[in-house]
């Protein structure tokens, strides 16, 4: 009998350091989650729930349903349309981003994503005339948001928000509310790509996160870098592309320009607080290149960045001076230490 | 014997535990748990509770730890050291009183080493607020077989050297 | 020297560890090391698979909006064939890493090797 509570004991052992893991389709990727502690089955299962909720509410364009953001989008220039919280949130965040970025981060980015059809089957390079015309539709200035009663207005018909470069960052800080709140004090989750590290791995040594090559096959990294409790998100010219006459062009769209940003980088990655700050200025700095970004992220707290040009050079910022480690085993890019 | 030989003789114990602990704490245990130690002091224990008894047993534990936590370590070392000791001294004093007909020396130091690991791994569990500690069960069980036989040679040693010298009648 | 009650003690011992151990690998399903292939559709999970004890190859198909056809070997495994637009799935090869997945998303299908990563616990794209 004595044998019985002993072999109970080891398992209950096992139970701690073995994760809850869960993997589903959402927001058009794949999110993964290792989660650790007494109930993180239930953590992990509630967390997943809750991005199914976040899919329904901002995914737009899906044929089956429609969203609350399709809803803003389809009332622009027209009224009012309420909204939750969530979706407030997300907004609110996106114009500070917007702001900050001066323009280089715009989620009103809608109608031009549109028409280069990059998420879609059949991507095209729209005609000159065709993006100076939606261009003028993209200005973030023209969303406004009624906090008190929780609705949003969008100034001109035919525009559009697209979230997709801040909904997966949100859905990350929304993952780690939940996993808090159930008294989880380690995770990694990872919603395609997006990756949020909760407190230090089991064992008490810093989560170490692998950084994509560019130019080489998904798994193959240029660096690691290793944290607690942050966000690590990746933007770059290699996750959506297509390319048409020898050209190559990828999914971030400079909302200045109305093409893809040509700012001499092919990757950025942000390492911060907060997960929805670090997806809005991946794509933000991306599009600002190395010098703009760069001083961006420096007058950011807590905030920092890798940059991969176009001529296979690394810079990273002061910050990550410890926890990165560079190792590229293609042997074509090189670390830069001192700027 | 005398109130002041006993004293004199006990202090002694206690500075010969405390060496022991000392030594033993330049011993790398495999457990990923700080604090967990062999358990050579046990020697010490098992000797005094076979010539005096489970109070005295318990005194000698107790200040060898606190000691031997003042020296290096702190107050999670007492912690460790006193809930490994305590256990073991208990469990030792049960069967050599109890149980001497089944019992050897060797078998009741495995059984007080065991005791001394189960000891520590329960302070462990209370510390580290976390179930996973247990899985080092099975690694301090068979560290607690192969302790337990040293502990006791060496307890059957050094008793018969004391008896022969006829220090404690 | 050595008494009854030892000998029944270290027996009770030796077993109790036995038992530990024993009961540790059958709560993980298989050793430390392995790699368990978990295939997943439409968010429910369709099987696991402890790739290292696959004696013969296998293929298992699955149907939903579109079809997919996985192919199960020792120590690992892929999606084959998928009549879904983009085939991103096939492309992504053979999956013999802990860590590592590959998913269909118009079928919503996806396969994954649960576990730890060697390297790194995760990775940003």
């Amino acid at each position: 009998m004595l044998l019985m509570i002993y072999v109970s004991f080891i398992l209950a052992s096992c139970q701690q350091n073995t994760p809850a893991e869960r993997i589903g389709t959402y927001m058009g990727t794949v999110i993964t989650e290792k989660v650790y502690g007494k109930n993180a089955q239930k953590a992990a299962d509630e967390v997943m729930e809750k991005i199914a909720e976040l899919e329904a509410m901002m995914t737009i364009k899906d044929a089956d349903k429609q969203s609350e953001i399709d809803k803003l989008n389809d009332m622009a220039g027209v009224g009012e349309v309420k909204l939750s919280r969530d979706s407030i949130s997300v907004l609110g965040k996106a114009i500070e981003y917007a702001e900050l970025s001066e323009g280089a981060f715009d989620v009103t980015i809608g109608p031009l994503a549109n028409a280069w059809g990059i998420f879609t089957d059949n991507p095209r390079v729209p005609s000159k005339d065709e993006i100076d015309n939606l261009k003028s539709l993209v200005n973030y200035r023209d969303i406004s948001i009624n906090n008190a009663d929780s609705s949003a207005y969008l100034a001109r018909k035919g525009q559009i928000v697209d979230l997709g470069g801040i909904a997966k960052g949100y859905a990350g800080d929304v993952a780690v509310e939940i996993l808090k709140a159930k008294g989880v004090k380690s995770a990694l989750i990872n919603l395609g790509g997006n990756v949020v590290a909760l407190g230090s791995k089991p064992d008490g040594n810093p989560w170490s996160i692998g950084i994509q090559n560019p130019r080489a096959p998904t798994g193959e990294y240029i660096g690691i870098v290793k944290v607690r409790d942050k966000a690590v998100v990746s933007s770059g010219d290699y996750e959506r592309f297509f390319e048409k006459d020898g050209v190559r062009y990828h999914h971030i769209l400079d909302p200045r320009t109305g093409y893809p940003a040509d700012s001499g980088l092919i990757a950025t990655t942000i390492v911060a607080d907060s997960s929805t700050d670090a997806d809005a200025l991946s794509t933000s700095v991306f599009v600002l290149g190395l010098e703009k970004g760069m001083q961006l992220v420096e007058r950011l707290d807590g905030v920092d960045a890798i940059f991969i040009t176009e001529d296979k050079k690394v810079y990273i910022t002061e910050g990550l001076k410890e926890s990165f480690t560079f190792k590229d085993e293609s042997k074509e890019f090189t670390y830069v230490e001192e700027r | 014997m005398s109130k002041n030989k006993k004293m004199v003789l006990l202090a002694l114990f206690v500075a010969q535990a405390l060496v022991l602990s000392i030594v033993e704490s330049f011993i790398p245990v495999p457990v990923g748990i700080p604090g967990v130690k062999l358990g050579l002091a046990n020697i010490i224990t098992m000797v005094v509770i076979m010539f005096f008894g489970l109070k005295e047993g318990l005194v000698v534990v107790i200040i060898r730890c606190l000691l031997s936590s003042l020296f290096a370590g702190g107050p999670m070392i007492f912690l460790f050291s006193v809930a490994g000791g305590v256990l073991s001294a208990l469990v030792m004093y049960f069967l050599h009183s109890r149980l001497s007909r089944l019992f050897s020396t060797i078998g009741i130091s495995i059984a007080g080493a065991v005791a001394h690991n189960i000891g520590q791994i329960l302070i462990a569990l209370v510390t580290l607020q976390t179930l996973s500690v247990l899985s080092y069960l099975p690694v301090l069980m068979i560290s607690g077989i192969i302790m337990g036989c040293f502990v006791g040679l060496c307890s059957m040693f050094l008793s018969r050297t004391l008896k022969k010298l006829n220090i404690l009648n | 020297m050595l008494k009854k009650g030892d000998i029944a003690l270290v027996i009770l011992l030796v077993v109790a560890v036995i038992a530990g151990l024993a009961g540790i690998r059958f709560y993980r399903g298989g050793m430390k090391g392995d790699r368990i292939a978990v295939i997943k559709q439409e968010n429910k999970v369709i099987r696991e698979i402890n790739l290292d004890e696959v004696q013969e190859a296998e293929r298992l198909s699955l149907t939903g909006d579109y079809n997919n056809i996985i192919l199960i070997e020792k120590g690992r495994i892929r999606f084959e064939e998928s009549d879904c637009p983009d085939l991103v799935c096939v492309h992504t090869g053979w999956l013999d890493k802990t860590g590592s997945f590959a998913a269909c998303l118009p079928n919503k299908s996806l396969i994954m090797i649960k576990g730890e990563g060697e390297e790194v616990d995760g990775a940003t794209y």
